[in-house]
């Protein structure tokens, strides 16, 4: 399948809370396929939620493999069919852009390690433990899921350390 | 011609001891212009509260008649207002092109420590983007801190940025940080 177009917000459906799936049929297949294909058609994108193409299904991909950031530690391709994050440790902010929300890139606090149980594009039911770049990654394509886009997390440095009026 | 090229762009400051109502006073100021707001920073430096606008208008008019609006509004709340008319060309926004660094750098207070830093940075043609300072610590034992964002000319990296502060560090004892902020695309 050629690469989809990314939908840009201000589409409703990238602010929509987006359903489980139920069975991966052909249909859920061909999605996999064309988010996956769409990644890699975006340069540098390192991963995709099933929202930024128009449909609203729990399925993302990641894949950091390729990337400076994540191409030391990481899982390679991962399908992930109605992922829920079972375990989060750490907090690290990281400065993050969207294929969504292009021209714009913001500080985002994001979890430094993350386990994501998930079903693979085969059925399978996985479980992941990933860290750095590609927990990154994770966090941002799963909040596509929930209608969270990284406009919605971004904190400010500035605020944090000089708005902070009493330690009792 | 587009209509983005017909619009006239003033940078405009307004500055005035902190209350309620100077953003409202200021922007409905503009709004009853027909002014867009394109970008704004506002922020409050000790007591006083500053805004930064740029703004546009789809008719060209004069920095006079801007200011004159804002006579009213600067008699009732104290304000000092100031504008500038760019060139469409000043007014756009060019991201930074090299990779962004942010560097901390805090200690006891004391005068130079925003200079020495930004000394070195335009020796070496490092462009700052962004920065902000703070006094904080105790009245006894103040402490400054400062923030900044930098764009690295093609080829810098930032452990020379790093291995550059250190000597400034030294020379000022204080902390100093770099890290690489340069944005991912998810």
């Amino acid at each position: 399948m050629p690469a989809q177009k990314i939908l840009l917000y201000p589409h409703p459906i990238l602010k929509t809370f987006c359903n489980p799936v139920p069975a991966i049929d052909d249909e859920i297949r061909r999605l996999v396929e064309d988010l996956i294909d769409t990644m890699r058609a975006g340069p540098g994108s390192v991963g995709v939620a099933a929202p930024q193409i128009g449909a609203t299904v729990r399925v993302c991909v990641v894949d950091v493999s390729a990337s400076r950031l994540g191409k030391e530690n990481n899982h390679g391709l991962l399908v992930m069919v109605n992922p829920e994050i079972v375990r989060r440790e750490g907090d690290t902010i990281g400065r993050e852009g969207c294929m969504s929300v292009p021209d714009y890139t913001g500080d985002v606090e994001r979890a430094t390690a993350v386990t994501v149980r998930f079903l693979d594009g085969d059925g399978a039911e996985r479980e992941v433990a990933a860290t750095g770049f590609e927990a990154i990654a994770i966090q941002h394509e799963m909040d596509h899921l929930d209608g969270i886009l990284f406009l919605d997390r971004i904190v400010s440095l500035k605020t944090g350390l000089f708005r902070r009026k009493s330690y009792k | 011609m587009t209509r983005k090229d017909s619009l006239a762009h003033f940078a405009v400051t307004v500055v005035g001891k902190d209350r309620p109502g100077i953003v409202a006073g200021a922007t409905g100021v503009l709004y009853r212009l027909g002014c867009n707001i394109e970008d704004s920073s506002s922020t409050m430096l000790g007591g006083e509260f500053s805004m930064i606008l740029i703004v546009s208008h789809e008719k060209p008019f004069t920095k006079g008649r801007l200011l004159e609006e804002f006579r009213g509004l600067c008699d009732e709340l104290g304000l000092t207002v100031s504008v500038r008319p760019l060139t469409r060309d000043e007014a756009q926004y060019r991201a930074p092109e090299g990779e962004l660094c942010m560097v901390s750098v805090y200690g006891s207070d004391q005068p130079g420590i925003v200079f020495r830093v930004a000394q070195e940075f335009a020796r070496r043609s490092i462009n700052i983007t962004d920065l902000n300072t703070k006094l904080i610590g105790t009245k006894e034992e103040p402490v400054y801190v400062m923030m900044l964002e930098a764009s690295l000319p093609d080829g810098a990296t930032v452990e020379e940025v790093a291995a550059l502060l250190d000597e400034i560090k030294k020379e000022l004892n204080v902390e100093i940080s770099v890290r690489s902020i340069t944005p991912v695309s998810l």
